[in-house]
């Protein structure tokens, strides 16, 4: 990285980008982009599995969160709540479409080879690795937690797939949101 | 149901990926308004699943980079374009339907191109550019006919200007001129009285006896019949001599009118006679006379 730029080296404000982005200015969705592409680029490929349909549904997010960028409040949650939940959700909506019905149920996500490589992100030093999350969930856990939030399962699909109570299902899901709670630093 | 039970009832987790339908989210989200515990432990949730999604990071492709913003950009471009005056306001008109036409009926090679949203951007722009420029070239031939147009009206002026200016030296010349003969001591005045033929009738005679020259100055004249014309005539021993017949504007009295030159005489008279003049005066008619 340039020595020139030495402000490029500090972490963008979260509120000085949500202003820039409310002022509609285009410049400031490149540093955006820069800031939270990894951690948006990750989710999308955990749930759609494919490079290219990732890079297309990531585009149609910064789009989409580009035009609906009025409807953000702050005061509901993190700029990264939110925009990771625009991406989860067209995400999903792709998976959902008809050609990624057919046989992707059950396969581990751990299968797509791009997903092995570890990637630091723009927007938290302090970065909790798959490994530290994986040792401290356990596998029923985990399961549960990724057919939701990758998988775009609802609590009940869950139960239907895993042959599960939904109470069980909402009792590992709690207990996993809990467990990753208690990394937040 | 009380804050704790709200709580552990797990809609919060369903809250947070995004299980529950519209009113259903209204409901929590007036809850956690209300509510401090819930606010927290909702936040808490959030953040959570953050800290899940942000554990699987992954930096997308270093050319991606480009084509994403190329991409984002034509489209939100396109979608500015295509509904200039929405009045919804764009957090619903989310632009689901022009994303997807922007990029399913890619081909393969085109989406995997890096160029491909860049050209056609840049397409876009070329259209712009050209559209612009036929305008521009349109708005300038209109100026350029109505400058052409507004030069022929000028010229038009410029030349009737010059033609009345060249009459008005004309003029000036000619007045010049008669200032001179009247003011001239050389010229001798002769009164011309009225006959009983025409007893208003008046004109003077301004004649030069060393250059011979003759001028006639009418003061009033009855006009003339149709077809006929006054003829001036001098009188040198008794015997009429021709000085040349009168122009209208002079019978009219608006100018002096230089005569033929007269070698000698005594008297002028003026008679009518046909159009064009007599070899002899037509004594019948004499209008006015007078002696030197």
């Amino acid at each position: 990285m340039s020595v020139n730029h030495p402000e490029s080296l500090l972490p963008v404000p979260e509120e000085l980008l949500v202003q820039r982005l409310r002022a509609r200015e285009e410049a400031a969705m490149t540093v955006f982009y820069d800031k939270y592409s990894a951690a948006l680029y990750g989710v999308i490929l955990r749930i759609v599995k494919k490079e290219e349909i990732a890079e297309d549904v990531l585009q149609e997010s910064l789009v989409k969160i580009w035009h609906s960028f009025t409807s953000y409040d702050a005061s509901k949650g993190r700029l990264f709540t939110w925009v990771v939940n625009i991406c989860r959700n067209l995400a999903i909506d792709k998976i959902r479409s008809r050609q990624y019905r057919v046989g992707s149920r059950t396969q581990p996500l751990e299968d797509s080879a791009a997903l092995r490589q570890a990637a630091p992100t723009g927007f938290q030093p302090e970065h909790i690795g798959v490994q530290e999350i994986t040792a401290k969930l356990n596998p029923e856990q985990k399961q549960v937690i990724d057919l939701l939030y990758f998988g775009g399962y609802t609590q009940s699909e869950v139960a239907d797939e895993l042959n599960l109570p939904l109470g069980t299902v909402k009792t590992r899901a709690r207990a996993a949101i809990k467990v990753l709670a208690k990394l937040i630093r | 149901m009380d804050t704790q039970e709200y709580i552990e009832s797990g809609i919060l987790e369903q809250y947070a990926l995004g299980e529950l339908s519209e009113a259903e989210r209204q409901t929590v989200e007036e809850r956690a308004a209300t509510h401090a515990d819930i606010a927290r432990e909702l936040d808490q949730v959030q953040q959570a699943l953050g800290v899940y999604a942000q554990a699987h990071a992954e930096t997308p492709p270093a050319a991606m980079r480009e084509r994403v913003l190329a991409g984002w950009q034509a489209a939100i471009r396109a979608d500015a374009q295509n509904a200039p005056r929405s009045i919804v306001p764009p957090t619903t008109a989310t632009p689901d339907g022009p994303v997807v036409r922007q990029l399913t009926p890619m081909e393969p090679e085109t989406a995997n191109n890096a160029s491909g949203p860049a050209f056609r951007w840049m397409l876009a722009a070329s259209v712009a550019l050209l559209l612009a420029s036929g305008l521009a070239n349109f708005v300038l031939y209109t100026r350029w006919r109505d400058a052409a147009s507004d030069l022929a009206i000028a010229r038009t002026e410029q030349s009737r200007v010059a033609s009345v200016m060249q009459a008005s030296e004309r003029t000036l010349a000619v007045r010049q001129q008669e200032l001179d003969v009247l003011r001239s001591d050389d010229f001798r005045t002769v009164a011309l009285a009225g006959t009983a033929a025409a007893p208003s009738a008046s004109a003077r005679v301004l004649y030069n006896p060393k250059t011979k020259a003759v001028y006639l100055d009418v003061r009033n004249l009855p006009a003339p019949p149709t077809g006929k014309q006054y003829q001036l005539w001098a009188l040198d021993n008794g015997k009429p001599v021709d000085a040349g017949v009168l122009a209208a504007a002079t019978t009219a009295g608006d100018s002096l009118q230089q005569m033929k030159d007269i070698a000698s005489a005594q008297a002028f008279a003026m008679t009518v006679e046909p159009a064009g003049g007599s070899v002899n005066p037509t004594l019948s008619t004499l209008t006015v006379v007078g002696n030197i």
